[in-house]
């Protein structure tokens, strides 16, 4: 084994050896599979009250048949965005846990030089990213599906283009994580900055941005811009199988999603790539370069 | 990548943090097949030389290398310098075999030398408890145990003897002693001269981040002055008899007594008697190496190789 295969041994040991991993996967499949059997539910239940007598006149005066709706492709979608800022964390915890129990300094002493070590630690980070993305598509598509009927659900297809949108948004929220965590050094300030931001302080953001009615700026913002990957693919899919939907409800549809003022979802990544590109390289550069005291 | 000798060089080695000057101009050279000490009081710049020769820390000014190399040209360098830097390096929720297994597996050696080292450290049976629940020493023997995962050529070790109980500072001094005796480079620093008298060959003393003393602990002790230590019926007359006669290395004790340094008992006696000073006790002493230490380390001497007596500090004795 070269020297970077046995760095990546050191560092993937280094993930499995503390109880962190299961510690955040254990909330993460909860949330994921909660949120997912809820909205699966919440989805149902639209689609029942649309197709009920009443409604249905309005809907055949619209030209719309919700009754075709795959409307749980919404709930997918945000369940794996919020079931994402648990990768988030972990990554977070990547460089700061180590800067705070001081474990960097033997880190850097038993490496050729600190870029090799943080290379190594980058791609075991990527592969746990991945990891926490599949279990958490996993987890969403059994929530769905025990409260959906399958009618409502993605064919396979569909399944597949959400799924790696749910892999990458994971990879790259855990690399995000890891900028932060690398930028701030703090393990509390890390977690709290990161939950605050994800959580509360983009959202309310977003709200105001959206009053304003500058709502395409949200679709640029780290948080609005992951949502969007998400978001877009399952807003595409179910375009794809609506029928016939009224063009402006497309906006709409994409704030069912959570994806408010979101870009196509290529672009979206592309957005979101970049803000982490920003916090990973900076982090990244501040460690190379710091004074282990 | 390196030239194999075990040397280390540092080579005018500057460190400033913002206002602060850690390390000033520091210059010495330890060679293989000697346990060097390297000595200073607490803040003195130890840590911040040690973690600028391992890469840690970028220094303002100089330079220091490993085998001919800077740390981080090494190559492998934990087959090349193994180094005890601080007992808390550690996860409290990893257990101590897989703290070396991680850093085994950076290293590049078997898992094997995990159990090699802990057992070579003493910890063999405490190997799958949590590194929290250990004791300030029991984390210093990991730490050596982490050091010497790659069967390095050199040794760094900062302060190694905090938290050891005195078993383990044996242990840790017979140890070095006979890894420096097969031909390998221990560096060791430590603010207390005693307890790393037995251990080195020879001393790097600083002060201020400044070099005081740089050469063989022998020299050092040979350069030690006998003083005489009396007790005169009249402290005042004996000391204006003896600064008569132009000795001035005269300081107070704080029992009383008087010590007069580069002079016989047999000088002193004699003043004593013509200025009509009744002597009740007199004897000559060793200055030991923890005051010569002491005096270096004052920070009022800078020549390398030598010390200046210190002098009665005017405010303190009785006369003026
Ligand atoms: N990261 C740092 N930032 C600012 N000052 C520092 C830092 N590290 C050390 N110092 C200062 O440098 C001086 C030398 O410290 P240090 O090398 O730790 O000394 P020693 O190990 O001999 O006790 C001290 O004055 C200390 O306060
Ligand atoms: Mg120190």
């Amino acid at each position: 084994m070269g020297v970077m295969g046995n760095l990546l041994q050191s560092e993937f040991r280094k993930t499995i050896t503390t109880g962190l991993w299961w510690g955040l996967l254990i909330p993460t499949v909860l949330l994921a599979f909660g949120w997912a059997l809820g909205a699966g539910f919440v989805g149902k239940g639209f689609v029942d009250l649309a197709s009920n007598a009443d409604v249905e006149q309005l809907s055949d005066l619209l030209g719309v048949t919700p009754d075709q709706w795959k409307v749980s492709l919404f709930g997918i979608a945000r369940s794996i965005n919020i079931a994402t800022i648990f990768p988030m964390i972990f990554g977070g915890l990547a460089i700061s846990n180590e800067i705070n129990r001081r474990t960097i300094t033997t880190t850097f002493l038993t490496a050729p030089s600190r870029v090799s070590a943080l290379t190594a630690k980058m791609l075991v980070y990527i592969l746990w990213g991945a990891i926490y993305g599949l279990v958490i598509v996993l987890s969403v598509a059994l929530g769905v599906s025990l409260s959906s009927p399958s009618s409502l659900l993605p064919d396979f297809e569909g399944w597949l283009a959400l799924g790696i949108a749910g892999i990458v948004a994971s990879i790259l929220m855990t690399m995000f994580g890891v900028g932060v965590g690398a930028l701030m050094t703090s393990v509390v300030g890390t977690t709290v900055v990161l939950l605050l931001y994800m959580l509360l302080i983009e959202n309310g953001l977003q709200l105001v941005l959206a009053s304003q009615g500058v709502d395409k700026i949200i679709g640029f913002l780290p948080n609005g811009s992951v949502n969007g990957l998400t978001g877009s693919v399952a807003v595409d899919l179910f375009l794809k199988s609506a029928g016939v939907v009224p063009s402006e409800l497309e906006q709409v549809l994409r704030v069912v999603a959570g994806s408010m003022g979101a870009m196509d979802w290529w672009l979206s990544g592309l957005i979101f790539l970049s803000w982490t590109a920003i916090v990973f390289v900076g982090g990244w550069a501040a460690t190379a370069r710091k004074d282990i005291t | 990548m390196h030239d194999g000798s075990g040397r280390i060089v540092v080579q005018n080695l500057t460190k400033q943090f913002g206002p602060v000057t850690a390390v000033q101009n520091l210059s010495f050279t330890v060679e293989p097949g000697s346990v060097t000490g390297f000595l200073g009081p607490n803040g003195a710049g130890k840590t911040t030389t040690l973690r600028m020769l391992l890469g840690l820390v970028t220094p303002t000014a100089g330079f220091a290398t490993i085998n001919g190399s800077p740390f981080g040209r090494l190559g492998q360098p934990g087959r090349v310098v193994g180094a005890v830097l601080e007992a808390q390096g550690f996860h409290p929720k990893r257990t101590a075999r897989n703290h070396l297994r991680v850093y085994a597996s950076a290293v590049g050696v078997p898992d094997g030398r995990a159990d090699q080292v802990l057992q070579l450290v003493g910890l063999g049976a405490a190997g799958d408890r949590k590194v929290g629940g250990y004791s300030l020493g029991m984390k210093q023997r990991l730490a050596l145990a982490t050091a010497l995962l790659g069967d390095p050529q050199v040794l760094v070790l900062d302060e190694p003897a905090n938290g050891l109980d005195p078993e383990g500072i044996a242990w840790l001094r017979s140890f070095l002693q006979s890894f420096a005796r097969s031909g390998r480079t221990v560096l060791i620093s430590s603010h207390l001269l005693a307890e790393v008298e037995q251990t080195v060959d020879q001393v790097v003393i600083i002060s201020r981040g400044q070099t005081m003393y740089y050469g063989p602990l022998d020299h050092l002790r040979k350069s030690q002055q006998s003083r005489v230590i009396v007790q005169p019926s009249d402290v005042n007359g004996l000391v204006t008899a003896l600064r008569a006669e132009g000795v001035t290395s005269i300081e107070q004790l704080p029992d009383g007594r008087i010590a007069i340094a580069g002079v016989t008992s047999k000088h002193v006696a004699d003043t004593a008697l013509k200025a009509g000073v009744s002597v009740y006790g007199i004897q000559e002493e060793q200055i030991d190496l923890e005051r010569l230490f002491f005096q270096l380390t004052s920070g009022q001497y800078a020549a390398p190789g030598y010390y200046v007596q210190q002098q009665v500090p005017p405010q303190q004795g009785g006369w003026a």
